[in-house]
């Protein structure tokens, strides 16, 4: 366990590191101006000191060294929104570079990522920004919490040089502190970060079922675990904060410290004899100047505690090769043969497996109709076609080459399939169906429509074809939902057509015309559909019986 | 803006005693900084100078230590307290919101995209916390700088106090001038976040069906474009953080100078100097954030904003002021029902008379679209007729509390949905002091028992998001042995057996009958196996019922 914690661990350091080498060309402007942000600092902690110290009686300075502090006041503001342009625009694009990669990771997993859409797409959303804090205000603020005040100590060394160690030991300090403080902070990030995407997971996956959980009437439990959840996200975010508030107090204590040390040493010991009165005032001016840049490297240190939890997430999304490894097609055959050889799948390891030896062919033209009780494995042969899966076992081959070799893009340009629960997004009807073959002119798309049925119930629709359809298909019943699906399949015009239980959800009348729609949709190409109808079984063709995994009477099915 | 943040406190309400706790200790520990960087500055310039030049001469030393100890301690108090109390109050709202949604959007959150949904409630209530810690705390912090620096001063010099505090205190003041301006910044960086949410969720919900139209590049393309629209969005806002942050450090300069600018024209003491000069650099800590301020409490606005509006989508169907009592029988009756889902589409019942008996076994055919759904959807109070009326055990269900009304009725959606929680948490769902052999003859019942049986984890065994670590069949069943589970003396199956195979579908439905004993059944469905043995059959056609042979 430990051991793997590790592995995680140098995974992430080993992205934060990638990342870091990166920005580093686009950061060395914003560093440039912070340096010169904390030089104009120290030349007017200077103008002042010397103002001051004119009016205690020492020296000659006037209304010159005012303007010009107030001009340096000016500079510095400028400088500052200059530096923020420059980090705001470093951490854009690293951004966008990184949101890119694992959302095409996410997509390439498909179905075989079993983690809730809500955890995945705060993969993609929450723990980004979590990067880009780390980018531009992390990695800034720590070159700049050595830079700045390593300069800050410089000058109040030249007037002073004990003041100048007082700082400089202070400075030192504050990194010894940080790590001491630290050393828990990293394991209690993560932690919280588990906690937080647990609660989007749970969010999402109540807020989806809500009907369900009104009409059981279990909302406002529901509300309570909801609490519950809350209340534990809080305790987890407090314990990662205690700590990371222990190395800001830590700060405290040392600024505090340098102050009461400077005041010590000028006001008291060295007092009215002072041989250099502009110099302590000075350098006690230094102090605010001198923290700032480790206070502002204490406030975004809590950033990298953030990110690092972040990146553990997303180094392992990130590590997988950005193209899927196989194969591409040459070209594009008309006609497919599909034989499975003694395949075998199993989702998890402690059940049955769904596929245990399964062994069939089919033709070009012809189309093969799965059958067998829920669980058989139907839906799994039509997974595996799909490249959502991999086999175990087995051997799986499209005109004699094997499948598996192919990309699972490649392989899926093959396929059109309807799946069990067919997803409508959140668009127009048209541009649903679209979907399935974007160069597709309107004619095409509408005469998909018609064959499948979709344009039954789309002209009774005030939009017809062009009406809004939410996420998840609202508006639409299931039989119409899964329509559209089979309208894409017709657009798709690919030679092998996979259905999943194309007509559930359909009336007898209903069904009978999106079989005969289907039918022509089989005709001529390689079909395998798995469907419990018995009108489907009847008009589609050649029925494969399946149980268990594995095909009943299988001598005769398993072809000539 | 503002009705949003006022009613936002409305809901923090119960946690004032942790905000105001808070409140304190920030004061505390701002009023330690300037009172640490003062007394140095004082003893210093009194040390240094040739005469004494403050009254009380080593005060300031007496002081220094003691000062020195407290303010990395209230420091570290006020970020501990603050933050505990802003997740209590958040952690409220998350609940109210999640309560809200489940009386205003019953029956689902359809149109309104459920990504755009989880960010409104995770991201928005989080974004809150910049209400409290970013904006109202500092706030109370540097009102108590200003205030104190005015009054020391004050008492040397009025005009030393002008010169200083004025700038102090116009640099409180922008936060609240900026915000309206930085308002609608932040509402386009909240709203670029939910619909850069939603673009991730929508094709990873349709996985299946977005690789299967190879639609991966497509929907790449629409997350890189929401991600640009979002950056284009924090762009501005941190731009306007950014000048508010240069206006901030001008103004506590100009405290500092002024100061000096005092001295230097004649006026009178140089202590007055010294203390003005290094109050000004103290407050200049916790007042050179406020500017930025004015950005997070317009972010936070925002989201108050997005999060009220979704709270405040109007229920669809209004409880009634005065509740009638809950009728002793159970048996419905529809007179001239009249429905459509909204004005502009086609009326689903024109008419509809139907009576269901104590104890009938009804089974509704019809094709899709019939309206057999909105039947369910109308007994449950999902949604109201617009025309006449309903009625259970002789009482009018408009006049009866929907949650009540719900106890009687359990209903298999088509949508019925399983949690990412066990078999038995999904079970339970239906009743939750459900004995474990209630839960498996419901399993039996709904024909599922045996697979359960073979599953190592049994009862515990976990269901997936959606059920989807079951077969679509399987999934179903358990869905419906949950309903066969709740008491409710009214059922509607809405399809129970889609998805099953034929000799399942035909087991389950020779059994219904005696599973349901007792109780009154709406089978809806697309048809009769012969089987199922009904009371009664109707036809759903033209908006009306008809009497039908299987």
């Amino acid at each position: 366990m430990s051991r793997q914690m590790s592995e995680t661990d140098r995974a992430a350091r080993a992205l934060l590191g990638e990342e870091a080498r990166r920005a580093r060309t686009r950061l060395a402007l914003p560093f440039a101006l912070g340096v010169a942000q904390v030089t104009a600092g120290i030349a007017q902690a200077m103008l002042i000191a010397r103002l001051i110290a004119t009016l205690l009686g020492f020296g000659e300075a006037g209304w010159a060294e005012l303007a010009a502090a107030a001009a340096l006041a000016a500079l510095s503001a400028g400088l500052g929104v200059a530096q923020e342009r420059a980090l705001t625009a470093a951490g854009e694009a690293a951004k966008a570079r990184l949101r890119q990669a694992a959302f095409s990771r996410l997509l390439a997993a498909g179905p075989a990522d079993e983690r809730p859409v809500g955890e995945r797409a705060a993969l993609v959303v929450d723990r980004i920004e979590a990067m880009e804090g780390y980018l531009t205000r992390w990695l800034p603020a720590a070159s700049l919490a050595v830079a700045g005040p390593a300069l800050v100590a410089l000058a109040a060394g030249l007037a002073d040089p004990t003041s100048g160690a007082i700082l400089a030991v202070a400075g030192l300090l504050v990194p010894v502190a940080m790590a001491v403080t630290g050393l828990g902070a990293a394991q209690a990030s993560r932690r919280q970060f588990e906690a937080l995407g647990r609660l989007s997971g749970r969010f999402l996956d109540r807020m989806r079922g809500l009907p369900t959980l009104v009409l059981f009437r279990r909302q406002d439990a529901e509300a309570a675990a909801l609490s519950t959840a809350a209340t534990e996200l809080r305790r987890r975010t407090m314990r990662v904060l205690r700590v990371a508030f222990l190395s800001s107090a830590a700060m405290e204590v040392l600024a505090a410290g340098a102050i009461a040390c400077l005041a010590i040493r000028h006001g008291y010991v060295l007092g009215a004899a002072h041989p250099d009165p502009v110099a302590a005032i000075f350098v006690l001016l230094l102090v605010p100047a001198f923290f700032a840049p480790l206070r502002a490297f204490s406030m975004a240190y809590h950033e990298r505690l953030s990110a690092s939890g972040a990146a553990a997430e997303l180094a392992p999304l990130l590590s997988a090769p950005e193209a899927e490894p196989g194969l591409v097609l040459e070209e594009m055959p008309r006609r497919l043969v599909v034989t499975f050889t003694d395949v075998r799948l199993s989702y998890d390891p402690t059940r049955p497996p769904a596929l245990d030896g399964l062994s069939f062919r089919v033709l070009p033209g012809e189309t093969l109709v799965l059958t067998g009780p829920s669980g058989a494995g139907k839906s799994s042969v039509l997974r595996l076609l799909m490249g959502f899966r991999k086999p175990d076992a087995g051997r799986i081959a499209l005109n004699g080459q094997d499948a598996t070799l192919l990309k699972p893009s490649e392989l899926r340009k093959l396929c059109a399939y309807v799946g069990q629960r067919a997803h409508l997004f959140r668009g127009t009807l048209r541009e649903n169906i679209r979907l399935a073959r974007p160069g597709a002119t309107d004619a095409e798309v509408e005469a998909a429509a018609e064959a499948a049925q979709v344009m039954a119930f789309a002209r009774g629709l005030s939009q017809g074809l062009d009406t809004l359809v939410g996420e998840g298909g609202f508006g639409l019943s299931g039989g119409q939902a899964q329509r559209v699906a089979v309208a894409r399949a017709f657009l798709r015009d690919a030679p092998l057509v996979l259905l999943d239980e194309p007509t559930a959800h359909l009336d007898p009348g209903t069904e009978a015309e999106v079989l005969d729609s289907l039918r022509r949709l089989c005709a001529g190409r390689t079909a395998i559909v798995a469907t419990h109808s018995r009108a489907a079984q009847r008009a589609l063709g050649r029925v494969l019986e399946i149980d268990g995994g594995r095909a009943q009477g299988a001598r005769l099915a398993a072809g000539d | 803006m503002r009705a949003d943040l006022l009613r936002l406190f409305g809901l923090w309400r119960d946690r004032r005693g942790w905000l105001a706790a808070g409140a304190v200790v920030a004061t505390l520990s701002a009023l330690a900084g300037i009172a640490l960087l003062t007394l140095a500055g004082r003893a210093v310039a009194d040390g240094v100078a040739p005469a004494a030049i403050f009254a009380g001469g080593a005060a300031a030393f007496l002081w220094l230590r003691p000062v020195a100890v407290l303010r990395p301690v209230l420091r570290y108090l006020d970020r501990l307290v603050s933050h505990a109390a802003t997740f209590r109050a958040l952690a409220d709202t998350r609940v109210w919101f999640f309560r809200r949604l489940a009386e205003r959007l019953p029956a689902g959150v359809g149109f309104r995209r459920t990504g755009d949904l989880l960010g409104r409630l995770v991201s928005d209530i989080d974004a809150l916390d910049r209400v409290y810690l970013g904006a109202l705390l500092p706030a109370v912090a540097a009102l108590s700088v200003v205030v104190a620096v005015a009054l020391v001063l004050g008492a040397i010099s009025p005009l030393l106090a002008l010169m200083v505090a004025a700038p102090l205190a116009l640099a409180l003041l922008l936060p609240p001038l900026l915000a309206p301006g930085a308002a609608e910044a932040g509402r386009r960086v909240a709203a670029a976040q939910g619909s850069l949410r939603a673009a991730v969720v929508d094709p990873l919900t349709g996985i299946e069906d977005t690789l299967a139209s190879g639609a991966e590049g497509l929907a790449a393309q629409r997350v890189a474009q929401e991600g640009s629209t979002l950056a284009r969005a924090q762009r501005l806002l941190a731009r306007r953080g950014a000048w508010g942050g240069a206006a901030g450090s001008v103004l506590t300069q100009a405290a500092m100078l002024g100061a000096i600018a005092w001295g230097l024209a004649g006026g009178a003491e140089v202590a007055g100097v010294v203390l003005g000069l290094f109050l000004a650099t103290a407050a200049a800590e916790t007042l050179g954030l406020m500017p930025r301020a004015g950005a997070a409490l317009a972010a936070a606005g925002a989201s108050a904003r997005r999060l009220f509006e979704a709270a405040d989508a109007i229920p669809p169907v209004t409880e009634p002021a005065a509740p009638a009592e809950m009728p002793k029988g159970f048996a419905i009756r529809l007179e001239d029902v009249r429905f459509a889902w909204s004005p502009d589409r086609p009326a689903v019942f024109d008419g509809l008379t139907l009576e269901i008996p104590e104890g009938a076994r009804l089974a509704l055919l019809g094709p899709s679209g019939a309206g057999k759904s909105s039947l369910a959807a109308l007994l449950l109070k999902l949604a109201a007729p617009q025309g006449g009326r309903i009625l259970l055990g002789d009482v009018d269900i408009a006049t009866l509390p929907a949650d009540r009304l719900r106890a009687r009725i359990a209903c298999l959606t088509q949508d019925a949905r399983l949690f990412d929680d066990s078999i038995e948490d999904n079970l339970r769902i239906a009743k939750p002091d459900a004995e474990e052999a209630a839960l498996w003859r419901a399993l039996d019942a709904a024909g599922i028992g045996e697979l359960v049986r073979t599953l190592p984890e049994g009862l515990k065994t976990r269901c997936g998001e959606a059920g989807l670590r079951f077969s679509g069949g399987q999934a179903r069943r358990l869905a419906l042995a949950r309903v066969l589970l709740s008491e409710a003396p009214v059922l509607i199956l809405d399809e129970p057996a889609a998805g099953l195979d034929p000799d399942t579908e035909r087991a389950f439905l020779e059994t219904l009958a005696e599973a349901t004993a007792g109780r009154s059944v709406i089978l809806i469905t697309h048809r009769l196996i012969g089987v199922e043995r009904p009371t009664r059959i109707l036809r759903l056609a033209g908006g009306r019922a008809l009497p039908a042979m299987g």
